[in-house]
Parts: structure tokens; sequence; C-alpha cells
């Protein structure tokens, strides 16, 4: 069975989640758990970082879309960093470039956040 | 066959009855002998009394055997007849001159002519002292087979036959000479009775609370006993009467007050030793009786909750605390669970307080904790000083905590903690039981409904190829297990447009079969009133809004072939590019669009493309899914999309099934020794096939060939 964890970080009040392993339909409910949280803690401004995840299926695809409009209705966003190019493929197949910022690195998509509230200010 | 049954019943009814009659009829002619023939005092009159006075006794006897027995015994209520009984002779022996003072007028004298009232009086005063007598007896045979494991009838018997030797022997009061035989049958019943009462083994198994009362009650029967002796002994009016009446009944009064006498006191100083240990016998008979409950329930009930309940429930008992509650991982927090005595406030504060500060020991065995020696949770509405916890384990993994909590100033002690050991492993156990059968129950299901989900996607992809004249066609799809939610079809719009369509639900099971079902219902009718792919796609994406769960989307790519402008018009939605293989060169064609249901604004028409193509004779278009590229070996590494070209163009030059059959061998190949965790799908269009090689050399052009031509 492939294994799936995550872990977050405050970044100056932005969280960093970090993925680790095989995101599929048997795995997604942990990330989905994750967001949740998160939300729960009104926590809206998230970068998820892909560095060290190995694979994404459509169900793991998903859980982002099941969070972003609520993230966003709040004035937040998920922000995607760090990914393999295997897994870039996969979401520049579906066309999350469209949808989703995505960075190079997770510093880039923390300070995007900063920019635009400095922007708001 | 309920006759039988009836039959029977009745028949058992009749031998009760029976003993009952029989014992009427030998009383009545007793009676009758009493009343009218006994004042002959002859030897033969003398040995008619005894015979059928001994007789009624045995049929009395036989019959409240079965009477006592039709009911379970317990020795504690035998007890309490046989000392109700006693109280009553013992009236009965106080009052008797009062009552036979008038025929007696000196205790010595005896009975001369007796009138028909005194023989009245005397057969009913003797006939009570016989009840009693045999009532007493079988009471003390039912005390001494209770709880007897080994067979000691034997001794009883021997007891009882002597019994009667020495109460017969009492006839030969005429003959003082021959007086010893009647002391020895007596001190041989006496030495009988003493071997026999020290085989009481019933103690040992009344609670404690019994014990004491017991130990009172056998020091008022045994006293009771001595001084109906005494007072039966003495030659007052009622040994008179009763020896008047008979002899032998006379001496068997004695020998059973002495056996009273006898077995009382030796309960009496039983009970006494048995005391001190009452509380801890009680306690072990306890634990037992809970572990036997307790195994029964494993095997019976299932549900988790209950338990839950009884593991809390029997806990306090067996370890002799105030509340308990089961502290169950749900993640890494710890949840309260079938509280007892205690409210879910306080175990969850009392539960994170211990495990907050590493109080349990992680060996995996039971611990006591002092309370005492931490400040009391302000919070907390109750004071707990003592907890006893033991891990409850499953499948080798600690799932909880079972607690058990003291109000009192009086810690666990080892017996508690080894209860509580025990019982927990008992409870891990049943707990691991129930576990195991939800989780069976659960995959059964989940089996049953990916069961269904297959039916659903079997009967929604296309059961064949549709034969075209200009467009050769073969199509593969191998279902996961799980399935993948894959989706392919073709739509024959009119003689000269052909539309195709590949579709990947995301997610697995029924709830992608259900989508899958929803987007051929939405493409198939789409496609006969829409015609360029583009707008096919935007329409589909505005019906999904409606009915597309936000997580869920689908990769979709639409074609559409003018057969008479040799034209392949393509559109993607987020799926996989549509390859085009021409003159051994592979193209990607990858118009830029985003997934169905990813986006319902703009944004998603915007970014919609279409390409066009100017169809070439054949020209190869293949459709797939990831199940294809992200096949994956045993390293967990991908077939890739650069392996699945190389394939298409090796192999572009045969026929559409033959291509199609090389991809899926060498992707078969490739994941032997992994299982296949995605639906694979695989479309292959050649259009106008003219140019075939042969599969193998020298045989003759293959069937789709042959087709061609003829078309």
């Amino acid at each position: 069975m492939a294994e799936f964890s995550t872990s977050i970080k405050d970044a100056g009040g932005v969280n960093v989640v970090y993925l680790k392993g095989y995101l599929d339909a048997h795995t997604a409910p942990v990330l989905e758990n994750t967001f949740s949280n998160l939300i729960e803690k009104s926590k809206y401004s998230i970068v998820v970082n892909f560095k060290d995840l190995s694979y994404i299926s459509s169900a793991g695809l998903g859980v982002f879309m099941a969070f972003i409009e609520k993230i966003r209705d709040n004035s937040g966003d998920i922000k995607l960093s760090s990914m393999s190019d295997k897994v870039f493929n996969i979401f520049d197949l579906l066309g999350f470039p469209l949808l989703y910022e995505i960075y190079k690195s997770e510093e880039e998509a923390v300070n995007k956040f900063s920019e635009t509230k400095k922007l708001e200010n | 066959m309920p006759k039988l049954n009836f039959l029977k019943i009745n028949g058992v009814e009749l031998k009760s009855n029976l003993k009952f009659q029989l014992f009427l009829g030998i009383t009545s002619v007793l009676f009758l002998f009493r009343i009218f023939i006994s004042s002959q005092n002859s030897i033969v009159s003398e040995l008619i009394n005894e015979i059928l006075i001994t007789l009624t006794f045995i049929s009395l006897f036989l019959y409240l055997l079965d009477l006592i027995h039709s009911k379970p015994i317990d020795p504690f209520a035998l007890v309490i007849n046989i000392g109700i009984l006693n109280a009553i002779m013992f009236f009965l022996l106080t009052f008797s001159k009062s009552i036979f003072g008038l025929w007696y007028d000196q205790a010595e004298t005896q009975i001369s002519n007796p009138g028909i009232l005194y023989n009245l009086i005397s057969f009913v005063y003797s006939f009570i002292i016989l009840v009693s007598l045999a009532i007493i007896l079988l009471a003390f045979r039912e005390l001494y087979y209770y709880r007897q494991k080994k067979n000691v009838s034997t001794y009883f018997n021997t007891m009882v036959v002597f019994f009667f030797l020495a109460s017969f022997s009492g006839l030969l009061k005429n003959l003082p000479d021959l007086s010893y035989i009647k002391d020895t049958f007596f001190i041989i019943s006496v030495l009988l009775i003493i071997i026999n009462s020290i085989r009481i083994s019933w103690i040992a198994f009344i609670v404690k609370k019994e014990k004491i009362s017991l130990l009172i009650l056998s020091v008022i029967i045994s006293i009771l006993f001595v001084v109906n002796l005494a007072n039966g002994s003495s030659s007052n009016d009622h040994a008179q009467v009763i020896f008047e009446f008979s002899p032998a009944l006379n001496q068997f009064f004695k020998i059973l007050m002495t056996y009273g006498a006898i077995y009382f006191s030796i309960l009496f100083f039983t009970t006494l030793f048995h005391i001190p240990t009452a509380e801890a016998f009680d306690r072990k008979a306890q634990e037992v009786n809970f572990l036997q409950y307790f195994s029964k329930l494993i095997t019976e009930s299932l549900d988790f909750k209950d338990l839950a309940d009884t593991v809390t429930e029997i806990a306090i008992k067996v370890c002799n605390a105030n509340a308990a509650w089961i502290a169950w991982k749900e993640g890494e927090e710890f949840k309260s669970l079938a509280n007892k005595n205690i409210g879910y406030y306080d175990s969850e504060n009392l539960t994170k307080f211990i495990f907050e500060n590493n109080l349990e020991k992680t060996s995996g065995f039971s611990f006591i904790i002092n309370l005492k020696k931490y400040t009391r949770h302000p919070e907390l509405s109750e004071e707990f000083f003592f907890l006893a916890a033991a891990p409850l384990k499953a499948h080798n993994e600690i799932k909880g905590y079972l607690f058990a909590a003291k109000k009192n100033d009086i810690s666990f002690d080892d017996e508690d903690k080894n209860a509580i050991d025990t019982f927990s492993d008992y409870a891990s156990v049943a707990i691991e039981n129930s576990i195991l059968l939800e989780e069976s129950i659960e995959k059964e299901r989940l089996e049953k409904e990916l069961d269904v989900a297959r039916e659903i996607q079997r009967k929604i992809l296309p059961a064949k190829n549709p034969k075209h004249d200009k467009i050769n066609i073969s199509s593969v799809f191998i279902p996961a297990f799980e399935v993948g939610g894959d989706y392919y079809d073709f739509f024959e719009i009119n003689e000269n447009k052909f539309g195709f369509i590949i579709a990947d639900v995301s997610g697995k099971g029924i709830s992608a079969a259900f989508i899958m079902a929803e987007i051929k219902g939405i493409f198939e009718s789409l496609s006969k009133t829409i015609e360029r792919p583009k707008d096919i796609l935007i329409k589909a994406n505005e019906i999904l809004e409606r009915t597309l769960d936000r997580k869920n989307f689908v990769s979709a790519a639409y074609g559409l072939i003018d057969i008479q402008k040799e034209i392949l018009y393509i559109s993607r939605a987020g799926h996989c590019p549509v390859v085009l293989i021409r003159n051994n060169i592979i193209e990607n064609l990858r118009p830029s669009g985003i997934g169905l249901g990813l986006n319902f604004g703009p944004q998603f028409v915007n970014s919609l493309d279409e390409v066009e193509i100017k169809l070439e004779d054949d020209d190869i278009i293949v459709l797939y899914t990831d199940g294809i590229t992200e096949a994956k070996n045993k390293n967990m590494e991908d077939f890739g999309d650069k392996h699945f070209e190389k394939i298409l163009i090796e192999n572009s030059s045969f026929s559409a099934d033959e291509i199609s059959n090389r991809v899926i061998k060498e992707v078969t190949l490739f994941s032997q020794n992994n299982s296949q965790h995605d639906d694979i799908t695989l479309v292959i269009l050649k259009w106008k096939q003219k140019k075939l090689k042969n599969v193998n050399l020298g045989e003759v052009p293959s069937l789709d060939g042959m087709e061609l031509k003829n078309g």
C-alpha cells in the first residue's frame, strides 16, 4: 500500500503544506483533512509544496478543486510549488496552470502572498 | 411428534401422582389400623404397625424427592427449612405435656386404656413428627449431595441403612438383654454421621453475606437439635406418645436429632473457618463468572459499542473501582468511550493529562497512577485519587486504554491490577474480533459495490467497434480492479460525419461509474445536435456544472472526422494528447483546454482550442488514457510517453488491431509484476488504410485489407 503524509509549516502567516508519497483515491482523505483543519482555523493562505510527492492521481487533484472555492471566497489562495516535471505534466495536461498559480520554489509562492497583501494595503 | 411428547409428559405426571396416591393409601391404612386395631398388644400387630409406618415414611420420602428435584437446589433454603421444622418440633415437644397430660397423669405410667380421641390426637401428633423427619432427612440428603464432585452415594446409603437398623432395634424394648444391639447400631450410626458431616463441600460456594447468616443459623439450629434430642430422650409425654406410636420412629427421631446436632455443629466450625477467606473467594468466583460471561459475549455480541459498554461495566467490578472508561485512539488523540460513573469531560481531561505528561508505561502493560501527587485539574467535577489503566491491543497495536478510577484513599492492589490485566486481554480479543468483522463486512460491501461499478462500465462502453469503409477502428479496454472511470465511444452521426470521444472520470469505483454514465448520456445527445468538438465540450461543461461535485472532474478529448473533406477536428479538455502518426512521425495534438468540471467560468471557454488536420491516407489517430503511460513496473517506474511513442512508430505499418495488440502486449509485459492501478483504454483509428504490410511474410493480406478493398 502506497503511503502518503502531509506536514504543515507556518511561514509568517502563510501555511506551507508538504506532501509526501503517493496521493491517490485511497490517500486523498488525508489531504482533505489537512485542508479542512486549516479552513477550520481560518487559515486561507496556503502554499502546497510538491517536492516529495511521487505520484498524484485524478482523485488527488480533485482535493484541490474541493477546497479552492471556499478559500478564494475568503480572499485566500492555494498556490502550488516545487513540482517535479512528472507531477507538473499531470497538472499541465488538465489545465491547472490556468486555474492555479504554480511556482518553481516554495519561497516564491510564499512571497507572492505577502506581495498581494502589500498591494492591498 | 407432539403426540408422543404429550404422552411422555403425562407419564411423568402419572408417576409422580402415583407416588402421592401410594403415600395417601398407605397413610389411610395406617390411620385405620391405628384407630381400630392397634390396641391389641401382640407382636404381630406391632410388626404390622412398624411396617406400615416405614412404608408411609418411604413413600412420603420418595414423593418429596420428586418434588424437590423439580426445582434447582439452594443449600441456604434447605438450611432454613431444617431450622423451621426444628422450631416447629421444638414447640410441639414443649407443648406435648399440656396436650397429652390429660391421658398421662404420671410421666412414668404407660397409657392403659386409650380412647378413640387419644388415638386420633396421637396419630396426628406422630404423623406431624414423621413428616418433619422425612423432610429433614431429605434436606440432609440434598445438602450432602449438593456440589459433591465424587460419587459418594455409598457413604450416605450405608448411613441410612444403619439409621433403619438402629431404629428397628428400638423394637427390642421388651428384651433388655439385647439392648447392646440397639446401642451398637446407634453408635455406628453416630460414627457414620460424623464421617458424612465432615464432607461439607458447599460452604465454599456461597457468598460472604450468606456465610455470615449461616454462621448464626447453624448455632441456633444445632442448639434446637440438641434441645429436641434432650426433650425426646427424657421420658416426657412426647417420648411416651411417640414410643407408644412406634418405638422405631422414636429411635429414628433421636438419631436424626443427633445427626442434626452433629451436622450443624460441624457446619458452624466449617463456616467459621471459611469466613476469613470468604471475600477473596467471592472475588475470584465473581471474576471467573465475569470472564465466563464475557467470553460468551465475545461470541455473541458483534457490536463494538455494546462490547465497550460491557467492558467498562465489568472493569469496575473486577477491580473494585468507582468509575471506568475506554480511551480509544482516533488519529493522534484519545476519545472517551463507554464511560461509567464519570462524565466525558472529566475522562477526556484525565486521559489527556496522562498522555501529555507521558505517565503511561510504554511497554504495553497495565499501570497505576497516584493522582494525589498532582494538583487537581480545576475543571474536574469529581476528584479521583487513583487510576489503573491497561492497554487494549488489536493486531499487536495499542488501540486504546481501559481506565478504572477510584475515589477513595485506598490504592489499587496487586489483585486489582491482575484482574484488570486479565480482563483487558479478554477485552482486546473481543475488540479485535469486532473490528475484524466490521472490516470484512466493509470489504464485502466494497466488493459488491465494485461489481456494480464494473457492470455499469461494461454496459456503457461500446459492445463492438463500428465497421467503417474508410476508417479502420480498433479499441482495447482493460478495467482496473477498482474501476478507473475510463470511457470511450464512437458516434456515426451521418454518412459524412464520424465522431469519437475518450474520457477519464476522476476518482474510482461506483461514483466514477455513475459520472461515466452521465458523460455518455451528455455526449451521445450533444453529438447529434452539435458538430464541432469545441462547441460540444463547452456545452458538456455547462451541463456538468449542475451535477458534478466540486472535487470531481472529467478529462476528455472529442474528435470529429469529416469524411468528404477528409478533415479531422480535435478538441481536448484536460485529456492526454491525441497522437497522430503520419509517415512514421509522431505528432502530439495538444490543443489547450481545461478538464471538464474544473472551471465553469469564461476561463474554460477561453482556454479551449480546436485543431484541424487535413487527413492523409494511412494516418493513424491514437487516443489513450493515462492508464497506459502511467502503468507501473515493480520498481514503480512509469511505462512513459516515450516508450509508448516508440512502440507506435515501430508498428505503424500494421492494421489498427495489430498496433493495439502490440502496445497492450508491451504494457502488460512491462507491468506484469505490479497490479494494474487504473483502467487502460486504447483506441486506434487508421484513415484510408491502403498499403497494408503483411503481418507475417507469405501470408495473404489480412481481413482488414480485404474489407477495405471490397469497400
